[in-house]
């Protein structure tokens, strides 16, 4: 049997390795560039809630807050995001198969979503289209805003067939055996993205396009809002899933642990699929035009949604106890401060974990309906986010950074210290700026809005009751910048830094319950790749019902379409004619 | 070798005490979940006067400045101890603005905007409501205390965002 395996799964050629190496890198750096754009902005958005009017002095660059913070949302939430997830979804599956992804594919990936944002930038750089990363109609920007996202949207798909390709090519020659836990995770993932990609990709190219073009005259606002929120809420697990899949099946490994339950991981995942899709109009509990049973039943659903990631809490925090107490840690906390806090990977990590708990119930006050009356569109939501991907998954990626690109390079980092105070400023300034965000946001202080220019007296007398929670959202984003300065020196040093004598290799873990996890043949002498995959001995039958993504995906498509028919029926039946408007 | 063995216990005595624990704790989960959920209705049903109606579609959104009900809007009684009025967003105001209405009184605030999304928000209160061009929303809300809140536009709508700022005066009750 054994025979047929070494046959079947034969490593790529070292050649084809160094292409997916260099197609890897690529995604990362591209990814880490945008990040680096967005979030120099960000901290100008943080003091303009403290009451200082920076942009002034920044024309002909930046005109105006609102231009500042569509490029701050877009780079960040999109490009970033897309790009480094893109990367590990397919780079990560393939190295734990050990088979060789279609490059083809993945190049156009890259390439659309390279062409996309040069578009983006463009409209957004020129002030034609400051209408935020949400581009609610009828704010209308230029064209090349909205072809540059459909071309990111539409690029970032790419990675389900490649990912579907290398589970189809191992399962064929593995028949009867579970896919193994990074590819599932991945694969899940992307038909997730699938699904919830039809909202905006709708909204773009049957309402948006068509009209910045010129070839409609009106669009109806509600809808578009609608569509958008079809993929916006599912975009968070777009962003966090991937984060997911380097808490899950990485960083046991990186703490020295493993990771105590291969089928609560799937399960988690498989749930994110269901959940995450129909539950996009929580967005809208304070829009007209929904009916109040459906927010009843989306109420249901969002809290539904918190189940995987309570799952994941308890996983994870198991995982990191068990790699505490055999590092030596002892009690209540001592298996937390043995955790190897030194290696700025793991700090990272599990920084950006201990803040996804408070993202998470946060979250969880959202989705409560008559909670988010009060703090709806407040700056509670950039607080919330920034917690959420700003940092779980920010942090995540930069951790991922820290051991990727001397994985992919060969080349050391510049200074583990300057990388560790990198991700403790990141953790500081992002924590002292969501607690103010938060609490600004009780007092009613509105989210993106251009506060510093406003009269003084006028800026006392309604956001005066505020100045504590502001004054912590100013000192924070000051904070972000030197987090952001630190980490670019160790992220450019990393590239161009002294070469390692030894290879990197990728720390996929092992799972509790003998060899449930496939990708641990590390055994390879040189390269440190999986090189056999031990077969499976037990089966879980929760892993194994999992196995169907088929049918889960099915199911996810007629819940969507179930949520969505009712909501959208009435809009469709009474259209608005909305006419554009370019007021910035 | 010792060492090894002894990982191995401490791997699986930790590994079943893993699977019980994880077994209570999605049940904690789910059952914390539903509480959340019975809450939230709860509170939903309690106070569902804040709750966003939908009183009506338009398809041309700009007549709503110069059509009834929302050109030249006032508050209207329209009960024994209930008004109303149509709150007209536009870029960058709100319309009627500065607005009186009696204390402890219920008061219905038809929303809905002439050009683009704003979002209706008096901080204080548990009012907020989407101004959407072409639907009408609305909520009810009783203002159980004297004084003057702010109107505060809380959805994106340009560069006069910041500035769109009204006022609701409060006049207290007169005891007769």
């Amino acid at each position: 049997m054994s025979t047929i395996f070494e046959r079947g799964l034969a490593l790529p050629t070292v050649k084809i390795a160094a292409s997916e190496r260099r197609m890897m890198l690529s995604f990362l750096v591209w990814g880490f560039l945008a990040l680096m754009m967005g979030a120099a902005i960000g901290p100008l958005q943080a003091l303009n809630y403290g009451g200082i009017n920076a942009y002034p002095y920044l024309r002909p660059l930046l005109q105006t807050y609102y231009q500042g913070l569509t490029i701050h949302g877009v780079l960040n939430a999109y490009i970033f995001t897309f790009f480094v997830g893109c990367g590990l979804l397919v780079y990560l599956p393939a190295r734990e198969l050990g088979l060789s992804p279609n490059m083809t594919l993945w190049r156009l990936c890259f390439g659309m979503m390279a062409a996309g944002t040069l578009m983006l930038l463009y409209a957004m750089f020129d002030n034609s289209s400051s209408v935020l990363w949400t581009f609610y109609p009828p704010l209308k920007g230029s064209p090349f805003f909205y072809l540059g996202m459909a071309l990111v949207v539409f690029g970032s798909l790419l990675p389900l067939p490649i990912v579907l390709d290398l589970r189809a090519r191992w399962k064929a020659r593995r028949p009867c055996e579970l896919t193994p836990l990074v590819t599932y995770m991945s694969t899940a993932t992307m038909l997730m993205w699938l699904l919830a990609a039809g909202g905006a990709g709708t909204e773009l190219i049957v309402q948006l396009i068509p009209w910045a073009l010129g070839l409609t005259n009106t669009v109806d606002p509600m809808i578009g809002r609608t569509l958008f929120w079809w993929t916006g809420h599912p975009i968070v697990y777009f962003w966090l899933m991937p984060a997911y899949i380097s808490w899950y099946a990485l960083l046991p490994k990186q703490a020295g642990g493993k990771l105590v339950s291969d089928p609560m991981a799937r399960l988690t995942f498989a749930l994110l699929l269901v959940f995450s899709l129909p539950v996009g109009s929580h967005h809208q509990y304070v829009d007209p035009g929904i009916s109040p049973i459906w927010k009843g039943i989306l109420a249901a659903l969002t809290l539904s949604v918190a189940l995987p990631s309570l799952i994941t809490a308890f996983t994870l925090g198991l995982s990191l106890e068990y790699a505490g107490r055999l590092r030596g840690g002892r009690g209540w906390i001592g298996w937390f401060t043995a955790l190897p806090w030194r290696d700025p990977s793991v700090a990272a990590q599990v920084l950006a974990m201990l803040t996804f708990i408070f993202g998470g119930a946060g979250g969880i006050v959202l989705g409560s309906w008559q909670l988010d009356n009060i703090i709806h569109n407040t700056t509670w939501i950039p607080g919330h986010f920034h917690i959420t991907v700003g940092t779980a998954t920010a942090m995540t990626f930069m951790g991922v950074a820290f051991w990727m690109i001397p994985h992919l390079t060969g080349r050391q980092l510049p200074s583990r210290r300057l990388a560790l105070a990198s991700v403790w400023l990141w953790f500081v300034g992002m924590s002292l700026f969501s607690l103010g965000m938060h609490w600004s946001g009780l007092l009613g202080v509105p989210r993106r809005a251009w506060v510093s220019q406003l009269p003084h007296s006028t800026y006392e007398r309604v956001y005066g009751s505020a100045h504590l929670p502001l004054t912590l959202v100013a000192i924070g984003g000051i904070i972000l910048w030197l987090a952001t300065i630190a980490f670019y020196i160790v992220f450019v040093g990393s590239l161009l830094g002294r070469r390692l004598s030894a290879p990197v290799p990728i720390p996929f873990a092992q799972t509790f319950g003998g060899r449930e996890s496939y990708a641990i043949g590390a055994d390879k002498p040189s390269g440190g790749e999986p090189a056999s995959i031990t077969p499976h001995p037990h089966l879980s039958p929760l892993a194994k019902m999992l196995e169907h993504l088929g049918v889960l995906t099915l199911i996810t498509a007629v819940a969507t379409l179930a949520a969505y028919i009712p909501i959208l029926w009435p809009l469709v039946t009474n259209m608005t004619a909305a006419h554009g408007w370019k007021v910035w | 070798m010792s060492d090894i063995t002894a990982q191995s216990e401490f791997e699986d005595a930790f590994h079943q005490a893993a699977e019980r624990h994880e077994r209570v704790w999605v049940f904690i989960a789910m059952l914390l979940l539903s509480l959340l959920l019975i809450g939230t209705l709860f509170f939903v049903v309690l106070d569902y006067g804040v709750v966003v109606k939908t009183d009506g579609y338009q398809t041309n959104p700009a007549a709503a400045a110069t059509t009834a009900p929302f050109a030249g809007t006032a508050l209207v009684r329209t009960g024994p101890n209930a008004y109303s009025v149509h709150m007209l967003a536009h870029m960058w105001a709100w319309t009627p603005s500065p607005l009186h209405v009696p204390q402890g009184a219920a008061i219905t605030f038809y929303v809905t905007s002439a050009d683009v999304l704003h979002g209706f928000q008096v901080p204080g209160t548990t009012i907020n409501v989407t101004a959407v061009p072409g639907i009408i929303g609305s909520v009810t809300y009783t203002f159980e205390h004297a004084g003057t809140y702010n109107i505060i536009c809380n959805e994106y709508c340009g560069i006069g965002h910041q500035n769109m700022i009204g006022r609701i005066i409060v006049d207290p009750e007169r005891r007769l």
